[in-house]
Formats: structure tokens, C-alpha cells, sequence
């Protein structure tokens, strides 16, 4: 498939080269353009949690790369995902961030759709003949929506990999943080910490993915105040460097895993409603894997292109130019258990995340530093290859490697160039 | 209570912030103390809703203690800025609190951006001798909804 932005096809083999990364992909608007057209509106991107949407009626506003798009959970209690235009005279349908709507009225001549973008009244229709059937005036629904365990992903694209191929061996990262919930489901409620970068939107996947290697040079004391607060010394992750923690999934998927690497048990012991929690998840999934969900941080992961998990959140990346991103904090609330582990939760998500937390502000700080130094050409290569004499190649594709190897940038980017090549599948 | 002394807290309060005395502004509160700057417009619950900040005493010292650890890299460059406050309503509370409403317009630059930052500050005030203490702040953003910078600053 040849692209509108005219790359040459082959081009990013010579800009992605195994452990070097070449600067233009962070700062040429015709690669931000082709990323557009060849990844963001043709792979599975996350959209919400069904739990956003919980009624009949509810609805979001979301986009996918530069389109608008409302998601909005239909009278049959499906979730449908349409293109936010009108489809009189292309007005903003759904200028709401969030709300609950009979019908979606246009407020600009208020043609009137139903919950499930059907047409029921194009205004003044005395004035139209055949010229406009209903049948063919409902919402643009975009061509494919799917989901897993409550997450929503849609693809502007009618062909492609199933989300379940998509996702692959990522389902069973996301079961083990689903499974933080003594009923196996999470909640996602409303409000978001919003935020905006001077940079492109590949640092934050980059970034995200290798808190051990940056952790102790930019996080030094949120980390201190976090085990001063808690009793867990988080230092005792990367203090002995281990392997088999930083993983690369085909499909661009990234997981820092640690269910290996077993954290220094607290100082403190736990309180009334922990040692509850840890009770529901015993009765529900046995000891073992309660021990292996609790005594470690749970996995973190990045689902390509735009979705994250650490710790306490679900987030959002959202391209707005090459250079400018938003990002989106959703704390995750676990059902089932006590409220005060999911108040807990919230205020811990707050300590590290969000434009006023004390971890991920340091991050957003580099990745705008970072779009500036990239502007610099004389030597236009970055350096990924940290660990690569000693990657573990895994049957399905993916790799493993040890706590601050960067085999899951190596492929983050063989994904990024299939993709932009030419030669995805989505 | 004359509005003067009241109007004398909130600026000395404003400049503290300004100039990055992070201790004397600790020590403006009381050991109760709740620090809430919401992240939606609409009454927002805090024990179930995110927030951008909801600080009790301990982690006031905790956010504190990070801007004064040299190590904040964004804090590096130190951002300069100042700040207005005015409009300000006095009501009373329980107690004998005071609950002191007033809007703020603070700029803020660093690197080659000036940022205009505003919002309406709810304060509850207790006597402390012949000052005031801090018991609550609840800062309301008129940005708060939208996708912002960097807060990495007092507000």
C-alpha cells in the first residue's frame, strides 16, 4: 500500500537498523502524516473501558489519531463506536466530553440520530425527496469495533488481524491485572487526568516501559519518599539486575514483567483492609498466584499503539502533530474489593501520575527535552542496544531480557518499520 | 476580623509560592490540612474521583520535600513566576474558620514559554494566635478539564 504522504516504500529500513534509530522519525511531519495513514487509522487502538459507558445512552468522546470519534453504548446494551460528524454538513455531532443522550441531536440544523446512529430525522424533510434516504444517512460507524475483558478497541480499517491476533500473548498480561480484582473485573470511572507534551508521541511508549533504567537518575526521590511512605523498597528491584523482566511481544507490544523479581517484603505489616483484600484474592484464585499478584509490582505493559498500564492506571496516548501529545491518566478501581484498597489506590495514583504527581512529571520532562535534542542532526542515530548479545528469542517472536535491557524498544521499532513499510497487517 | 489581615495572609501565602520558600508555606498549615486541586469542573467526590492533587499533611511534606530535593528536572531550570490574587470574598465556617474565596492569575515561564495559569482559590482558615493557618485549599482551575502542562509548581 502505497501512502498519500510519498515515502518511498523501503525507506525505514534504512532510518530503523536493529540497535539504531534514526532522528527524523521524531521530528518530520511527513513521517507523522504516513504514521497517521499506516498505523493509526489501520491497527486496534484503544478507545475506553465498557465501564465508562455503563448505560444505555452513555457516551465518550475519543479520537483516533486526528479523527473524532463517540463511543456510545446503544439501547441493545452494545457498544457502538462512530465517526463524530454529522452527516448533513460534517458538523461536530458530540461536543460533550462525556454525558448520557436520548438522541444524538446535531446542534447545527439538529439532524437526530438514535443511540445506535440510526437517522430518525433529518429536520424540515418536506424539503428532501428521495434524494435522502434515512437508510442511508445513519452515523459513519468505523469499520471495526471489538473488546477484551471490558477494553474497547477500534480499527479504521475493515481488514486486518483479529483484536485477539492483535493482542496475542498480551491477554495474558492483561488477565493478570484484571485479575487484581477479587471479581476479575476493574472499573473505570469518570474523570481523567489530562495532559499535554512538547513531543512526539513515540517517547512516551519508549519511555514508559524502562523505569529501572531511567528510574534511579530522574524518579531517585519519588522512589525514596514512596519506600519512606510505604516500607517497600522499590531499589531492591533494580539493585541486582535480573532476567526474563523486559519483554517484546510481536505486535509491538511491551511488558515489564516481575513476577520473577520479588521485592523486599514491607517493613510495616499490612492493614485490616489489605489483609482483607488479600483474602478475597486467596479465596478466588488460591495462594500461589496471590502471592505472585501482591509480593511484586504487577506486570506493566504498553499495548501498540496507545494504550499503558503501570500500577495504579489505564493510559491513553494521543498524537496531536509530530510534535505535540496528550495523554490521559485513567485510575483504575479494582470491584470487589475493599474501598478503602481502592481509595488507597487513587491517592498512590495521584503521588506518581497525572501533571501534578511526582513520578510521571519527570518523565514528560525528558520527552520534551528529548524532541529538542533530536532537533540536533550532527550524529542522527540514537542507541537501543543495550543487552542485545544476550536477548532471549521467544517461540512466538518476542524476546526476553534482562530488568534494564532495551530488547522491547528493538521491538517496538521492527513493528513501527513493518508497519510503515507497508507491510502490516495492522 | 479585619479583611486587611486576611488579605496580608493571602499575599504573603502567594509570594511564598512565587519564590519557592517551600518550608514557611508548609508551615501555613494546620496539621489536618487538605490540599485539593480537582481535575473536573463539577463537583468532583475525592475519595472516588482522580484529582491532580489531594494532599493531607503527610503528603504535603512529601511534595515538599521532592521540590526541595534539587533532583526535579523540572525544576531545572527553576521556572520564575508571579502571581495575582484579588476578588476576594470572606465568609465564615464552623469553628470559627473562615472560608475566603478569591481568584488568582499566575504567570509562569521557563524555557522559552510564558504560561498563563488561573482559577478561583477556596480557603479555610483558622486562628493561630494573631495569624492564620491553612486547614484547606481547594483550588479550582479553569483549565482544569483540558489537557494542561506540566504542574509542577504550587498553586
Amino acid at each position: 500500500m502505497l501512502a498519500k504522504s510519498d515515502q518511498p516504500v523501503g525507506k525505514f529500513d534504512e532510518l530503523i537498523q536493529g540497535a539504531r534509530i534514526h532522528g527524523s522519525l521524531y521530528r518530520d511531519p511527513t513521517i507523522f502524516q504516513r504514521e497517521l495513514e499506516l498505523i493509526w487509522y489501520k491497527v486496534w487502538v484503544y478507545l475506553g473501558h465498557e465501564t465508562e459507558v455503563p448505560n444505555p445512552g452513555d457516551y465518550i468522546r475519543r479520537a483516533i489519531g486526528l479523527q473524532p470519534l463517540v463511543v456510545v453504548r446503544g439501547d441493545d446494551g452494545n457498544v457502538g463506536v462512530f465517526f463524530n460528524r454529522c452527516r448533513h454538513r460534517g458538523n461536530l455531532l458530540c461536543h460533550r466530553d462525556r454525558g448520557n443522550a436520548e438522541k444524538m441531536i446535531c446542534p447545527y440544523h439538529g439532524w437526530t440520530y438514535s443511540r445506535s446512529g440510526n437517522l430518525l430525522e433529518p429536520t424540515f424533510e418536506e424539503g428532501y425527496d428521495d434524494n435522502l434516504s434515512r437508510d442511508d444517512f445513519g452515523l459513519t460507524p468505523v469499520p471495526r469495533v471489538d473488546t477484551y475483558r471490558g477494553l474497547i478497541f477500534a480499527s479504521l480499517s475493515a481488514d486486518g488481524v483479529s483484536l485477539d491476533e492483535h493482542l496475542g500473548g498480551m491477554k495474558e498480561y492483561i488477565d493478570l491485572f484484571m485479575d487484581l480484582s477479587p471479581l476479575g473485573e476493574i472499573e473505570i470511572r469518570k474523570g481523567a487526568q489530562k495532559l499535554r507534551y512538547r513531543g512526539n508521541w513515540k517517547f512516551h511508549p519508549e519511555n514508559s516501559m524502562e523505569g529501572d533504567y531511567h528510574g534511579p537518575f530522574i524518579h531517585r526521590i519519588a522512589f525514596e519518599l514512596h519506600s519512606r511512605a510505604t516500607g517497600l523498597d522499590m531499589s531492591s528491584l533494580h539493585a541486582n539486575e535480573i532476567p526474563d523482566v523486559i519483554r517484546s511481544l510481536p505486535g509491538g507490544h511491551m511488558v515489564e514483567d516481575y513476577r520473577g523479581a520479588t521485592m523486599a517484603p514491607p517493613s510495616r505489616p499490612p492493614t485490616p483492609a489489605r489483609v482483607a483484600y488479600l483474602e478475597l484474592l486467596e479465596r478466588r484464585y488460591g495462594k500461589e498466584k496471590t502471592r505472585q499478584l501482591t509480593t511484586t509490582i504487577p506486570p506493566l505493559f504498553f499495548v501498540f499503539p496507545n494504550l499503558i498500564h503501570i500500577m495504579t492506571h489505564i493510559r491513553r496516548i494521543q498524537p496531536v502533530s509530530v510534535n505535540e501529545s496528550y495523554v490521559y491518566y485513567h485510575p483504575v478501581f479494582l470491584k470487589g474489593a475493599p474501598d478503602e484498597i481502592n481509595e488507597r489506590r487513587l491517592r498512590d495514583h495521584e503521588f506518581g501520575f497525572g501533571p501534578a504527581g511526582f513520578i510521571a512529571p519527570d518523565d514528560i520532562e525528558i520527552m520534551e527535552r528529548n524532541q529538542v535534542g533530536v532537533r540536533s542532526e550532527g550524529d542522527d542515530w540514537q542507541f537501543i542496544g543495550r543487552g542485545m548479545h544476550r536477548d532471549q528469542i521467544l517461540s512466538d517472536g518476542g524476546s526476553t531480557g534482562y530488568t534494564m535491557d532495551e530488547n522491547h524498544l528493538r521491538g517496538f521499532w521492527q513493528h513501527y518499520r513493518k508497519l510503515m513499510n507497508g507491510n502490516g497487517e495492522g | 476580623m479585619a479583611d486587611s489581615a486576611i488579605e496580608r495572609f493571602l499575599y504573603q501565602e502567594a509570594r511564598l509560592m512565587d519564590e519557592g520558600h517551600y518550608r514557611e508555606w508548609l508551615s501555613l498549615w494546620t496539621d489536618d490540612a487538605i490540599y485539593w486541586v480537582p481535575c473536573s469542573e463539577d463537583d468532583s467526590d475525592p475519595t472516588r474521583d482522580v484529582s491532580l492533587i489531594y494532599d493531607n499533611r503527610e503528603r504535603l511534606m512529601q511534595r515538599v520535600d521532592r521540590l526541595l530535593s534539587g533532583t526535579v528536572q523540572a525544576l531545572d531550570p527553576k521556572p520564575r513566576m508571579r502571581r495575582v490574587v484579588s476578588n476576594i470574598e470572606v465568609g465564615s465556617a464552623d469553628g470559627g474558620d473562615l472560608t475566603v474565596a478569591s481568584n488568582f492569575i499566575l504567570v509562569h515561564a521557563r524555557w522559552d514559554t510564558q504560561q498563563i495559569w488561573a482559577g478561583r482559590t477556596l480557603h479555610r482558615l483558622r486562628r493561630d494566635g494573631a495569624a492564620f493557618k491553612m486547614a484547606f485549599k481547594k483550588v479550582l482551575l479553569i483549565n482544569a478539564e483540558q489537557e494542561i502542562p506540566l504542574l509542577q509548581f504550587l498553586i
